[in-house]
């Protein structure tokens, strides 16, 4: 494989920057949900396991965070916690809010929400990393094959839960199906890969879109059949996409929050 | 294979249970134990278990508002490790509580009436980054001491919990430490935020040990503890032993101790203090605490707000 | 069996650190079924170390002894017969054969394969 030229030719490292920010700032706000959970999940077993996936997720948006910071971008904590909303490049669907309340006061989180978010978001990152595992861009590569170690474990986490609450009672049945309608609704950006996209296909960075959501609902098919559930559609154009910095207010809560310490002194060592 | 032998009676069980402790035997769940030794450790575990599940909810607040993407995972870790504590704690309360037929949820019912109570230091604010640093710097400091005290606890449980969980504790004093030096070793607006929740948890660390004596509260477990091998040092001495490790320590970093009548004496060798306000102790374990009721009302709501969930489970349960 | 319907059935969990190695009990969690158990087993007891198989039981299948019974366990010393240390004297009589005793320790290490040297 010849490497992939990325010092004189602005727009490929353009293409890889864009899409190691929606990497990173995905796992960065998918982490900050399952965080706010801490403490707050149904089962003190369950919180204990569920946070070292946050934690997991967390790790893995500093590695793609790193990533940009060995391009020449800022440092990789002000990647993470200085730019605004309008630069960020993550899914709609991991920066929505929990449920009702925010987690500094009386939340009245939606455990459905929680199981449905977490599992089709982590089979769609276990689809992308797949395809990054084979990435031109060697750097992504590497860090796709250290990823993908920690996704099986979520992966089966999420598909339990998600397999057992569909497999109980009426209550948990319309509560889940209701959860499962709520994440379709913002999963329209999820494998999108915005402007940069054809040009990241193109130079072989990742595979295209269509075929990674075909690959996504093949994953999902046999836990669907086993349940008598058809797999939901892919909105075909989403509501905001957030690969092109198209963002909910959700978001800008999420990042102040984020950033409260760290912008009291951006210079001081923390 | 009790019909190989006659049956011991209440008082000869006594005593060959008395002689297992005294041989520094470990008590087993299912062993016959009695009644006053069950509820005392009852009382004592489940307040351990459930202080940690408490716990985690002030120092989750810092969790996402951590300032670097390594502090994040530092502070999840831990928090993480306080809910596992609690896990493990509340499990060895769960077997004890057994001939009662009590289980977890009873647990979490017993929390929310005030019936079971937790540790004076969680129903404090933490107000600022620096509160995330002390809780772990001298509060889990505190802790650490307290637990070590019982790693060799004479119920058996209890210590393998005692070890698992002393072991994470080093952790903790070194993520709580890396967190204050930071700030020590920072700007002038990082010190003094470090100074503030320095004095604004001294107190509860000086009540976090328990009163010296019963007579100061009305009301210690100390005494029962100490029969029954379940403990070694009175509060005192543990406040003593917390004064001698620490109060250098604090020193060193340039901090201010908010007790000007604070000093070692040389011919009694202890540490004269002033003692934190014991009324005030009683209203803050009896749930009058500052973040008392909001901490308990934040508990309650999410668990009965997951009930669906665990009824879901329980129901499919086959 | 009739099972109460509960969300807090109780689960053994053990652990192996290495392929290798044997299964060591960790501790006891709750969980509604064993599949739930076990996919919060590592992370609520083994997180800081490596983990190469996990075992959950539920407590009502595994059978111990009651503080009586363990009485049973107890045995006399007198049983040297079993032991290498009951045998001792043949390291005398092999070296009046010119021959070196297989211990312990020259037999495990043959685990390597015999060679002839």
């Amino acid at each position: 494989m010849t490497e992939l030229n990325i010092t004189t030719n602005p727009e490929n490292k353009a293409a890889v920057v864009s899409l190691l920010f929606q990497l990173a700032d995905d796992d960065f706000l998918y982490s900050f949900r399952g965080s706010e959970w801490l403490g707050l999940a149904p089962h003190i077993e369950e919180d204990v396991a569920s946070s070292s996936i946050s934690q997991d997720s967390m790790g893995h948006a500093a590695m793609f965070y790193q990533l940009l910071e060995e391009l020449g971008l800022d440092n990789a904590d002000a990647l993470a916690h200085l730019r605004p909303a309008k630069e960020r490049r993550n899914s709609i669907l991991v920066e929505r809010q929990n449920g009702e309340g925010y987690y500094m006061d009386v939340p009245k989180y939606d455990w459905a929400f929680a199981v449905v978010r977490n599992y089709f978001y982590t089979a769609a990152k276990k689809i992308k990393i797949e395809s990054l595992k084979n990435s031109s861009y060697e750097p992504l590569a590497n860090v796709a094959v250290k990823v993908n170690i920690e996704l099986y474990y979520h992966l089966l986490h999420w598909k339990t839960w998600f397999a057992q609450l569909l497999n109980s009672t009426e209550d948990a049945k319309q509560r889940m199906q209701a959860a499962i309608e709520q994440v379709m609704k913002d999963f329209g950006d999820v494998f999108s890969l915005g402007t940069e996209g054809e040009k990241m296909v193109e130079i072989g960075l990742i595979e295209e879109e269509k075929v990674l959501v075909q690959r996504w609902k093949e994953q999902l098919k046999p836990v669907f059949e086993s349940l008598n559930l058809s797999i939901p559609e892919i909105p075909a154009s989403p509501a905001a996409n957030g690969r092109n910095f198209e963002h909910t207010e959700d978001l800008e809560s999420a990042i102040s929050t984020l950033s409260e310490v760290y912008r009291i002194d951006t210079a001081a060592s923390w | 294979m009790s019909v190989l032998e006659r049956e011991l009676n209440e008082h000869e069980k006594l005593e060959q249970f008395i002689a297992r402790i005294e041989a520094g035997d470990k008590i087993e769940a299912d062993d016959w134990m009695p009644e006053e030794y069950r509820m005392a450790l009852i009382k004592l575990i489940s307040m351990h278990g459930i202080s940690e599940i408490m716990g985690a909810l002030p120092e989750k607040e810092w969790v996402p508002k951590a300032p670097s993407l390594r502090r994040k995972l530092g502070i999840m870790a831990k928090v993480q490790d306080e809910m596992g504590h609690g896990q493990l704690l509340l499990r060895v309360a769960e077997d004890l509580l057994k001939p009662y037929r009590k289980d977890r949820g009873d647990l979490m019912m017993d929390l929310f009436s005030g019936k079971l109570k937790f540790h004076n230091v969680f129903h404090m604010p933490a107000k600022t980054w620096a509160d995330a640093g002390v809780i772990g710097w001298l509060v889990d400091g505190a802790a650490i001491i307290t637990q070590t005290n019982m790693l060799n606890a004479s119920y058996g449980p209890y210590s393998r919990a005692l070890h698992r969980i002393c072991a994470e504790e080093v952790f903790h004093a070194h993520h709580g430490e890396s967190i204050i030096m930071a700030l020590a070793e920072g700007t002038e607006e990082q010190k003094q935020m470090l100074q503030e929740s320095l004095n604004g948890w001294w107190e509860a660390l000086l009540m976090f040990f328990g009163p010296a004596s019963s007579t100061t509260t009305g009301s210690s477990k100390q005494d029962v503890t100490i029969k029954y091998k379940i403990r070694t040092s009175t509060n005192e001495e543990l406040r003593q032993s917390f004064f001698t490790k620490y109060i250098p320590r604090i020193l060193s970093l340039g901090l201010t101790i908010p007790d000007p009548t604070l000093r070692f004496d040389e011919e009694q060798k202890v540490w004269i203090y002033q003692q934190p306000d014991w009324t005030k102790f009683k209203q803050i374990i009896t749930n009058n605490g500052p973040r008392s009721q909001a901490r308990l009302n934040l508990r309650r709501v999410s668990y009965e707000n997951n009930a669906w969930v665990r009824d879901a489970l329980s129901a499919a349960s086959n | 069996m009739e099972q109460k319907k509960t969300f807090y059935r109780e689960f053994e969990v053990f652990s192996k650190r290495t392929p290798s190695s044997p299964f060591l009990h960790q501790f006891s969690l709750l969980a509604p079924n064993a599949e739930m158990a076990m996919v919060m087993a590592q992370e609520n007891f083994m997180r800081r170390e490596p983990v190469a198989d996990i075992w959950v039981v539920e407590r009502e299948n595994i059978h111990g002894l009651s503080l009586e019974e363990k009485a049973a366990l107890g045995r006399l010393d007198n049983k040297d017969y079993r032991e290498t240390k009951g045998y001792g004297y043949l390291k005398k009589k092999w070296r009046y054969y010119q021959q070196k005793m297989f211990d312990e320790k020259e037999i495990l290490s043959w685990s390597g394969g015999n060679k002839h040297d």
